[in-house]
């Protein structure tokens, strides 16, 4: 059991998902997290065990990974599609409502701006972290995230910005939710965003990187 | 991307193999710069005029532009398919592919700007000037929001770029800014020296890929 658990965190973790990726080299012809986690639902494992023993340790180690220079974006994003190729089983279950997430992330790059990489990248490792993101896209009006944050309370609301012209909208944003849903957390991020803009706007966290979000998050739920 | 040159895995330089070539038949890069003899350069306000309109460069780039009697301002871009491939890379879930698309981006736009960037030179040289780096609203303290002055020069302009309120560019792999021209101005051969953006990713990448 846990030797399966074990083989497909790892295939998340270095990108392997099914049994046709040639990467990594030294998985060539082994089976991938598709087929895996196929295999451990079968034998009657627990899809909530899979997301925690493997899945979400995997997404895990990479973040960390990431955040200390390791790997960088191309292997993060390999792993994010092996976790989504075992999300293929898992899924299922979630909306069954038999495994549940620890909680609903609504993510968006703020009015005036375009960027999605790292906002992407951002709602990736919060997925892989056992969340239901939500993904308004780039150029999000303060409109959007209420009718979302209304639609979807208790969530947390993320907003990216890369132009320090458009942190100006986000600064605005984070003032009218924080006004409207004082009890939501918001997360601020993208590249020249700093933990004490963060402060002076009054949202609740900033992270130079997707895992130090993850890491938040896990304090709240 | 960050990898130290040999270490990126092979996914990755296989579709940086691939994508670059199939970008390169395309070839949508544009660049437009136009030369402005009599700038007024004010010393203590750290800003340069041209024909009565004032760029605040702030102290790091006024310092690299004080000796110039001409500027350069120029836009360049790789052009709109580049973006339009990576969003629908990553739409159908291959993020990989996007993000390549995105990086590549970036380096034929970097590239396009370097082309631009000798051909200023040329044209300095054959007057017996030298040109200093180029510099760009959002770097080294001079405010983004100052390509709106520096679009003002470029109604109409034939790479097709245009300019949000928020003074970003669409296409979003594009670049604008200044370089200076004189007799007496210096081209810093590594330009991080004079900036302190110790999170630039620019940073060092003469070492990286
Ligand atoms: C590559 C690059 C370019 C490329 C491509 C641009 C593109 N967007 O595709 C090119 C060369 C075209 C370019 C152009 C320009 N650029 Co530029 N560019 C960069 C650079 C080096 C990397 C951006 C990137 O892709 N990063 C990779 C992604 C994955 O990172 P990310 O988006 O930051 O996201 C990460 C984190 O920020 C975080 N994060 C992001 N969102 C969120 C949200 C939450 C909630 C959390 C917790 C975390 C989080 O997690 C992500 C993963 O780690 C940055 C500097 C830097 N080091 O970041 C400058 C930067 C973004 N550019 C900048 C500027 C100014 C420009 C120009 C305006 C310059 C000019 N005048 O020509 C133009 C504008 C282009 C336009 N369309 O308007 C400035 C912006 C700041 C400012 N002053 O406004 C930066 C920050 C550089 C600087 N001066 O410090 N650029």
């Amino acid at each position: 059991m846990t030797e399966l658990l074990e083989k497909i965190s790892s295939c998340v973790e270095y990108g392997k998902v099914d049994i046709n990726s040639p990467y990594p080299p030294a998985m060539k012809g082994q089976e991938g997290a598709f087929e895996l986690t196929r295999q451990a639902l079968d034998a009657g494992i627990n899809p909530g065990e899979i997301l925690e023993e493997a899945l979400i340790p995997a997404m895990s180690r990479v973040g960390q990974k990431f955040s200390r220079n390791e790997i960088f974006v191309p292997q993060m994003l390999m792993a994010a599609k092996a976790m989504n190729s075992s999300m293929i089983h898992i899924r299922p279950y979630y909306l069954s409502g038999q495994t549940k997430r620890r909680g609903t992330f609504i993510i968006g790059t703020v009015t005036g701006d375009l960027h999605d990489i790292g906002k992407n990248l951002v709602a990736m490792m919060i997925e892989g972290a056992g969340w239901e993101v939500l993904d308004l896209g780039v150029d999000v009006s303060t409109e959007k995230y209420i009718l979302a944050a209304e639609e979807n309370p208790g969530a947390v609301i993320g907003l990216s910005a890369l132009l320090t012209t458009t942190m100006e909208n986000m600064r605005k944003t984070v003032a009218i939710l924080k006004e409207k849903f004082p009890e939501t957390k918001i997360l601020v991020g993208g590249a020249p965003v700093t933990a004490e803009f963060c402060e002076r706007i009054k949202a609740d966290f900033y992270s130079p990187d997707p895992q130090g979000a993850v890491d938040y998050l896990k304090t709240i739920a | 991307m960050g990898y130290e040159p040999g270490t990126a895995p092979e996914p990755v330089t296989l579709l940086i193999g691939e994508i670059s070539e199939e970008l390169m038949t395309i070839g949508e890069s544009r660049a437009e710069y136009r030369i402005f003899d009599g700038i007024s350069l004010d010393t203590a306000r750290k800003t340069i005029g041209i024909g009565g309109i004032v760029f605040n460069v702030r102290p790091i780039i006024f310092r690299q532009l004080k000796d110039a009697d001409a500027v350069a301002l120029f836009i360049c871009t790789a052009g709109p398919l580049i973006g339009e491939m990576s969003r629908k890379c990553m739409q159908e879930g291959d993020l990989l592919k996007g993000y390549v698309y995105d990086v590549i981006g970036s380096e034929i736009v970097e590239n396009a700007a370097d082309r631009m960037q000798e051909d200023i030179r040329e044209t300095a040289l054959s007057a017996g000037k030298k040109i200093t780096n180029r510099f760009s609203p959002g770097y080294c303290g001079w405010d983004v929001a100052e390509q709106h002055t520096l679009f003002t020069f470029f109604r109409n302009n034939f790479c097709g770029i245009t300019l949000t309120e928020s003074a970003l560019m669409n296409p979003v792999k594009s670049v604008s800014g200044i370089i200076g021209i004189g007799a007496g101005v210096r081209f810093a051969p590594y330009q991080c020296n004079m900036c302190d953006d110790k999170n630039c990713i620019y940073r060092n990448r003469k070492t990286k890929v």
